[in-house]
This record gives structure tokens, C-alpha cells and sequence, in this order.
């Protein structure tokens, strides 16, 4: 029995008329392009049936015929809203084959740059999830522009730190490849002590809004027995009462060091997940305050700089590494074969295993709640696709 | 004979004078939007913008008119039209000064207010005649939420008319003479009906946080999806009008109409006042919009039956026992 | 500033602001939705906008922005900087860089040297591995165009926008020196070898069969 139907006889409805509407690759809110075919029944969603795979870009062949050198600026194309996080898993997976120690100056800054990143991929969800609720004319825009207008000074500190300010490249295999100018620490402090200011603005004009909490509250509750079957990782996890965080589970890259909260929430609806995210918000900033503190001084990668594109050989083997990134867990599996290119190598993109709760938790809502849903999934499609 | 051309000229000016002044006032609201997300808005097209909407104008003519072609062509191609003519009849009975109006009608709030809910039929026919699901959805909730506001527009509305004693809606701009009468001061009842009278108008004219009718990120401009160029720039047109429209009878309603310093000997300070205030309901109007998100449908239709309705039917019979005790301010 | 984490059900830090409960609070929470999301509005009209009026006013750009490539003279002789070795070519993973060498007696030039900058990623890896520091990038990124061939640049045309731009802080030997570890061991370095390190053999012998290896901290 296919799942509309069972969704229908679960559900009770009977005989009432229903239309398949399609929330196309080209819409304003499919946060990239994705394809939902909604069978509703009046406003309410029966079923759901996700087509995706519009971004498909054949990641994991190009990490078959371009080196160790070369593939970490392209790992930042799956996720390139939190780009650094899929470059860590790339280059922790061949650090661990290789068994390659990475310096601790180098990992201080690897955090640093993955935390900055948490909080600038936490920008743009709040501000295109709320863009998804209010309209692009209306209220949405203006938190989506705020939220912008903190990200971009979050941007600014990347182009000091690395010279690109969506895409960067920072990490190579055993270390990182720019080290921190002068005078950046100081910077990073401003911008996060504002953006730590900002974000109660924030939180003061959406959770005193009825009308926000009244879109958030109660939609798409995922239990957390369905979101430990289901494989969903990162805050959706978390909002569904998990205490999951690769940080704390498996401690990479120093994180070991750093004193920081994991937020959980039992609840399971799009308010708790925006909770846990507001706190991740805070947190992250709380630990780019600590590693600047704590910041060692040492080389900042363990191989030298890369002077030809064969350069990195790994030995044979095969790991699979994985980071929390913003959305869930990120993770490459690698497969190596003592040569300058991998075997085989394969993304776990996080969104793409979030995206499977989506038939579980729409079916029963409204029209206007599938965009909320969505948006507190917050699905990267260069992640689900690759 | 004369007068009727005297008629003719005066409706041809005040339409002309609406038309013009929607472009200007879609520039207005995009600067102020603009200065709230901390950017600004249209700066090039002209010294800070002031020609852009002349810009958009000669767009939307020289766009493609395209028709679906599965479309009802006559009901497609008539919608916007219907929708326009109520929005622009409605400026027929606003008086812009004491006895300057096109027609000023004993009944001329009742009439605004019929006429102004006709506009949804213009609606659904571009919604059905669009052959579209969510052109179709969008409309069908649409009529839901106007049909829903406009019993609390009407009780709102109905405040400043009991506080007079009369439909004609120069004798209400007339019962304001000054400052401290405005029906705005009145105490507690006067600022009560001006707050419904914001809501229910955000409601009427699909405004967020109650556009559901276009809610652009899940039904992508909704009845409008289908038409493009001149056609879209009617239906523009028609809303920005209304919007307008409301806007200067609140003004007349509760901000009292013409009146303000010196205004009683000249007649064309009065009208810059009464614009002026129309301006200032607008960009309250405005300002609530760009701070919103929007609420669902049902929800909106709770606020709406549960929440506001009761609410002006309470207070218009507060206004009825406050009256009856005092006694209106006209026979 | 920050909420405590254990709380009830859906609860918030700012009291529990619900639709659909009764009159009086929701009416309440209604006008407080109102004023507390309109007064941040109000704020934010009264702040100063952050739009930079470009092309008026340009930003500055920081030292190591990664803009155009271009290709450099020697300071001191003029010569080219660029000897053709091609270790542009092979690293570049958009593979938009085509190199030709020229062979001379004293040294080798590149012949031509074709950049298709509408297929360039921007990743700086070519500018990491050039020997001679004969490719750079410039901060500046103003290259737009209506014609797509523009920006396929040849040898003569990546002269010109090296002389033209600010160029910015990266050479080859400025990041190699940046990234690689200083030569006196340590105890936490790793392997401060200057040649590149090639796994020994022995040690894929030594693996044996692949074994699988869970992430683990380093």
C-alpha cells in the first residue's frame, strides 16, 4: 500500500475531494529547489511526496578524480551555507587514515571557524524561515534582513580571515591553510558581542508575537521515538528531547576543551527546534569566546604547504569522519587507497537524512504549515543532493 | 446639463488624482519599509527614487500579456476590472473638503462600505477564471477572511456614525471641528473602535499579517499569479486604491477629516491636512505590516469570529447607551 | 543573557503567549504582540541604513580578498615572473588554467597561458602552489561583462589587470611559508619534513587489510 493511501485510511478521511498540488522546483520557499506533491483535502495536507535530486552536481565522482589537495575547496559546494563544516569531514576523514596529527593551533581555529559558521548558517535559517511565514513583502523580510545584515558582518570575518566570504577553502589535510592576521581577534569579539545583542532583539519581537507563536507551537511534532528511527540528526534531534551532539559524543578537533551547553527540548514542534537553535546561537559564541581566549600558538598545519597537486598521499584504508554541523551530521566516508586521489568517497549529507521526516510530520497540517515545517528543517539542498 | 459636465470634470480630476497618487504612495511605502530593514528603498531611477514609479509604470505596460490557455478568457480578462471599479467608486463619496467631493451622499458611508466589499467578486473571477490551484486556494481563503472582517469594519465604522447621528460623511468630518473632538479622543470608546478599525482594514485589504490571499511564499502572489503586465498593474492599481481609500476614512472617521490649524479659512490647507492624515493611517498601516508574520487561515478566521466581532459588537453598544445618555452631536 | 534550558512544554522565556484561549488573554496578548514587535521596527527606522552606494563608494577590502587573477613581472628585472611549469594547471580543480612552455636557454617562459575566469572557483590553489609567485590574485573582483569571451584571458590581458588592481597579500611562498611547520621538532608536531611526504611503503604494508576506522579524536 503506498503511503498516500495509508495515510488516508490512518487518517480517517473518506470521499471528500482531493487535489495534488505541487510546490515546485521553482517556488519561493522550497529553500532551494525541491519538489513536494502535496495531495490536500481542502487546506489540509494528506500526503506528502518529496522529489529531490534538481542539485545533483556529482559530488561524490569528483571526489574520485580530484586529489587530496584539490577536493577540500569543492567539499564546501555541498553545504555552502555552513561551508567549512563539510570540508572538516573531508579532511578529518583522510586525517584519520593517514593517521596524521593535526597541530593544536590549527584545531583551535578549525573550531573557531566551524562556530562563526554555526551562527552565520543560523542567520540565514531564522531569517528565511521567518521570510517563509511572513511573505517576502511583510514582516518575514524584515527579520530575513536583520538576520542578514548580522550575517554579513560574520562574512567580514571570514574574508579577513580567508579572502572569500561564501566559499573558502581554509582547511587542507593536516591543519588549516591561512592563519589568523593580526588584530582579528579583536574583531571577532566586537561583531560576536554584537551579534549576541542583536539576537535578543530578535528573540524579543518573534517569541512575544502571538501570531509567532501561534505558527510554531503544536506543528510538526516529532516524537522522539520517530526521530530516533527515523535518522534525523542535529537540532531536529535535539528539539525532539535527544541529547545527541557529535561535540560531546565523539569530541573532535579539541573540542574537548571548551566548556559549552547542549540544548535539548522534548517538545518536538517547530518552536522547540527553534529554541535549541537559538541556544546553539549563544553557545557558539560562548565557545569562539573561549578558543580565542585559549588560543595556542604553534604551526598551523603538520604537513607543509601544498607545492604540487600530488602531494597528499594516504595510505590505505578507510574511515568514516563526522562533524556536527549546523543542520545535523555531516559525515564523509572515505576510501583510501595509497595513491594522491581516494577510491571511493561518500557524503552523508545531514539534510538529506532530515528531509526523511518530512512524510511523517506534514501529513494533517495545513498548507501554510508545511513552509513552517520545512523552514525549522532548514534543508540545504546542496547537502540532500550533492 | 452643466452640472452633470461640472460631474464629469470633477470625476475625471479626482480619478486622475487617485491614479497618480497610488504610484507615488506604492514609492512611499517601499522607502519607509526600506528605512525599517536598515537599507534604503528605490534610489536610482530619479533623485532618491522619485521616478521609479514612473519606471515600474512603463514596465508593466510594455510587459507581454499572456493568458493561460486553459484560462475562462471572459471572466480572466473582465477580473480585473471588476476588482478596479469598486476601489475607485468608493473615492466618489469622500469629501476632500467642506462641500468638495465628487458626491457627497446622505448614505455615504454605507455606500463606501457596500461598495468596498463588492471588490471580491472581482477576486474569486480572477481566481476561477486563472484555471489555477493556487490562484483557486488562495481566493477561496480569501473570501473566507474579507467576507469574515467585514462585519467588524462595518461595527467599527459604525462608532464615529453613532457619535454623529448621520450616514453623510461630511457631517461626521463636520463633528470633529477640533483637536480635542476628534473622534480618536473620544474616551476609551474612541480609541478602542480606532484600534478595530486598524485591524479590520489590514483584514479588508489583505494586508499581513492577514494575506493568506497572496502569501507569497506558499501560494506565490496568489489570484495574481497568472497575470502579468497591464492586467497585473490594474489589479495593483485597485488595491493600492483601496488601501488608499480606507486610509483617508479613517482619517475622516476618527482623525477628524480636515481640521487642523488654519484650515477653517482656507480650503486647500484642509485637504493637505486630510492627506496628510490619510498618509499618517497609512504608514501605521505600513509599519504593522513590515513587523509581522503572517497567521494562518484558521486562525485568522478565529481572531476574526471569536476575537473582533464580539469585541466592536460590545463596543458599539457601549457607544449606543454613551449616546443614547448624552445625545448625538447633530438632530 | 540567555534562557534557562529546562523548561516546560513549549514554554517560553517571555511568558507563554498563546491564540485560542480565551478572551481577555488573548486580546491581551494580541496588543502585546503588536507594540513589542512594532516599537523594534521603530527602532530599527531610526538607525542608520547599511547600504555601502556602490559603485559611488567602494568597501575596502581586507589584505587577502581573493579577487581576479594576474600575472606578474620580477621587481627588480621585469622579466616575467612565470616559467611555465604548469603546477598551476594540474591543481586547478575546474581545470580552466592551459599552460604552453617555452624553452629557452636561460630560463623557460610559458608560450600562452589561458585562464577562463568564468569557470575559476576562486579557491587560490594556484596561486598556492606557483613556484615563482607568478600568479596572484587582486583585490578587486571588477570584471563584469556582456560578453562572456572577455573573460577568457590570455597571457597579455593577465599582465594588464596585474598592473591595473591592488594585488593582494598571497603569494605562492608567502602561504607556503604561512603552512608549513617550522623545521626544529617538537613534541606536538607531526612530521616536519620540507619534501612532501610520501607514505612509506612499509606502512601499506604494514596496514595489512583495510581496516575501519571510526572518527576519533585527535
Amino acid at each position: 500500500m503506498d503511503i498516500e493511501s495509508r495515510q488516508v485510511l490512518e487518517m480517517g478521511y473518506g470521499g471528500a475531494e482531493r487535489i495534488t498540488m505541487n510546490m515546485g522546483p521553482q517556488h519561493p520557499s522550497s529553500h532551494g529547489v525541491f519538489r513536494a506533491i502535496l495531495t490536500l483535502e481542502g487546506e489540509t495536507v494528506i500526503a506528502i511526496d518529496a522529489v529531490i535530486g534538481y542539485l545533483h552536481r556529482c559530488h561524490e565522482k569528483l571526489g574520485e578524480s580530484l586529489t587530496y589537495t584539490q577536493y577540500p575547496s569543492i567539499a564546501s559546494k555541498t553545504d555552502y551555507v555552513a561551508a567549512m563544516t563539510s570540508e572538516l569531514a573531508y579532511v578529518r576523514a583522510a586525517e584519520t587514515i593517514g593517521k596524521i596529527d593535526v597541530p593544536r593551533r590549527a584545531q583551535y581555529v578549525r573550531v573557531i571557524a566551524a562556530e562563526l559558521q554555526r551562527v552565520a548558517s543560523h542567520c540565514v535559517w531564522l531569517g528565511t524561515w521567518c521570510l517563509d511565514m511572513g511573505g517576502a513583502l511583510g514582516g518575514g523580510a524584515t527579520v530575513f534582513l536583520y538576520c542578514i545584515r548580522e550575517r554579513e558582518d560574520v562574512l567580514d570575518l571570514f574574508e579577513a580571515l580567508t579572502g572569500a566570504r561564501l566559499l573558502y577553502g581554509l582547511h587542507q589535510v593536516g591543519g588549516v591553510r591561512y592563519d589568523i592576521p593580526a588584530g582579528w581577534g579583536q574583531q571577532v569579539r566586537a561583531t560576536v558581542d554584537k551579534i549576541d545583542r542583536r539576537i535578543d532583539e530578535f528573540e524579543e519581537m518573534l517569541e512575544s508575537n502571538a501570531f509567532f507563536m501561534a505558527r510554531t507551537q503544536g506543528v510538526g511534532v516529532a516524537s522522539r521515538e520517530l526521530a530516533q528511527e527515523v535518522g534525523i540528526s542535529g537540532p531536529l534531534l535535539r528539539g525532539s528531547g535527544v541529547n545527541y551532539d557529535i561535540r560531546r559524543a565523539e569530541p573532535y578537533s579539541s573540542y574537548g576543551d571548551f566548556d559549552f551547553k547542549v540544548p535539548v527540548e522534548t517538545a518536538g514542534d517547530c518552536f522547540a527546534r527553534y529554541r535549541v537553535r537559538m541556544v546553539e546561537f549563544r553557545e557558539s559564541i560562548k565557545i569562539v569566546r573561549q578558543a580565542l581566549d585559549g588560543l595556542p600558538e604553534g604551526p598551523i598545519s603538520s604537513r607543509p604547504g601544498v607545492k604540487s597537486v600530488g602531494q597528499v598521499r594516504i595510505p590505505k584504508g578507510e574511515a568514516y569522519a563526522r562533524v556536527e554541523g549546523a543542520r545535523g551530521e555531516v559525515g564523509c566516508y572515505l576510501i583510501a587507497d595509497g595513491g594522491a586521489k581516494p577510491y571511493r568517497m561518500k557524503w552523508r549529507g545531514a539534510s538529506f537524512s532530515n528531509l526523511a521526516i518530512l512524510p511523517h510530520i506534514i501529513p494533517g497540517h495545513k498548507v501554510a504549515d508545511v513552509v513552517a515545517i520545512m523552514g525549522s528543517v532548514d534543508p540545504v539542498f546542496g547537502e540532500v543532493d550533492r | 446639463m452643466p452640472s452633470a459636465i461640472y460631474s464629469f470634470i470633477v470625476g475625471f480630476i479626482v480619478l486622475n488624482a487617485i491614479i497618480g497618487m497610488v504610484t507615488y504612495v506604492t514609492l512611499l511605502e517601499r522607502k519607509f519599509a526600506a528605512r525599517m530593514q536598515s537599507r534604503i528603498g528605490p534610489y536610482r531611477v530619479g533623485p532618491h527614487g522619485l521616478l521609479q514609479p514612473i519606471a515600474d509604470a512603463l514596465k508593466l505596460m510594455m510587459k507581454e500579456d499572456i493568458v493561460p490557455r486553459l484560462a475562462d478568457r471572459r471572466v480572466y480578462n473582465l477580473a480585473p476590472v471588476v476588482f478596479l471599479i469598486p476601489c475607485m467608486l468608493i473615492f466618489a463619496t469622500l469629501p476632500f473638503a467642506p462641500g468638495l467631493g465628487v458626491a457627497d451622499l446622505n448614505i455615504g458611508i454605507l455606500f463606501f462600505l457596500a461598495v468596498s466589499a463588492m471588490e471580491i467578486v472581482g477576486l474569486f473571477m480572477g481566481g476561477w477564471g486563472s484555471n489555477n490551484k493556487y490562484a483557486l486556494l488562495s481566493v477561496m481563503r480569501a473570501v473566507n477572511q474579507i467576507i469574515s472582517y467585514d462585519l467588524p469594519f462595518v461595527f467599527a465604522a459604525m462608532v464615529p456614525v453613532l457619535l454623529t447621528g448621520s450616514l453623510k460623511l461630511s457631517d461626521i468630518a463636520a463633528a470633529q471641528p477640533d483637536v480635542l473632538h476628534w473622534f480618536v479622543f473620544y474616551p476609551v470608546i474612541g480609541q478602542l473602535a480606532f484600534v478595530a478599525y486598524i485591524v479590520a482594514t489590514l483584514a479588508a485589504e489583505n494586508r499581513v499579517p492577514f494575506d493568506i490571499l497572496e502569501a507569497e511564499s506558499e501560494l506565490v502572489a496568489g489570484f495574481r499569479v497568472e497575470y502579468s503586465g497591464m492586467k497585473f498593474a490594474l489589479i495593483q492599481l485597485g488595491e493600492y486604491a483601496h488601501v488608499i481609500a480606507t486610509s483617508f476614512l479613517g482619517a475622516l472617521l476618527f482623525l477628524g477629516a480636515w481640521d487642523g490649524p488654519g484650515s477653517g479659512s482656507s480650503a486647500t490647507l484642509g485637504v493637505f491636512y486630510f492627506l496628510l492624515k490619510a498618509m499618517f493611517v497609512f504608514l501605521l498601516v505600513t509599519w504593522i505590516r513590515w513587523s509581522f508574520v503572517r497567521i494562518r487561515v484558521d486562525q485568522i478566521l478565529a481572531i476574526s469570529w471569536k476575537l473582533l466581532l464580539p469585541a466592536t459588537l460590545v463596543l458599539l453598544m457601549a457607544t449606543a447607551v454613551v449616546v443614547a445618555w448624552n445625545g448625538p452631536s447633530l438632530g | 543573557m540567555g534562557p534557562a534550558l529546562d523548561r516546560r512544554l513549549g514554554a517560553s522565556p517571555l511568558g507563554n503567549r498563546q491564540l485560542g484561549q480565551s478572551f481577555w488573554p488573548d486580546l491581551g496578548n494580541l496588543l502585546s504582540a503588536v507594540t513589542r514587535a512594532m516599537w523594534i521596527t521603530l527602532l530599527n527606522l531610526f538607525r542608520k541604513p547599511v547600504t555601502v552606494h556602490y559603485p559611488d563608494v567602494k568597501r575596502v577590502y581586507p589584505d587577502r580578498f581573493r579577487g581576479v587573477l594576474a600575472l606578474t613581472y620580477d621587481k627588480e628585472t621585469a622579466e616575467e615572473n612565470c616559467i611555465g611549469c604548469r603546477l598551476c594547471e594540474y591543481i586547478c580543480p575546474p581545470q580552466v588554467i592551459k599552460v604552453e612552455m617555452l624553452k629557452t636557454e636561460k630560463r623557460n617562459f610559458a608560450k600562452t597561458f589561458t585562464l577562463e575566469l568564468y569557470a575559476c572557483e576562486f579557491c587560490e590553489l594556484c596561486v598556492q602552489v606557483c613556484p615563482t609567485d607568478a600568479i596572484i590574485m587582486m583585490k578587486s573582483f571588477d570584471l563584469a561583462t556582456g560578453d562572456r569571451r572577455e573573460l577568457l584571458l590570455d597571457k597579455d590581458r593577465l599582465h594588464t589587470i596585474g598592473l591595473q588592481f591592488d594585488p593582494s597579500w598571497a603569494t605562492g611562498n608567502g602561504l607556503r611559508d604561512m603552512q608549513t611547520p617550522p623545521k626544529a621538532p617538537a613534541a606536538e608536531h607531526a612530521k616536519p619534513a620540507a619534501e612532501p611526504a610520501k607514505p612509506a611503503p612499509e606502512q601499506v604494508k604494514a596496514e595489512g587489510k583495510a581496516a575501519k576506522v571510526e572518527g576519533n579524536a585527535e
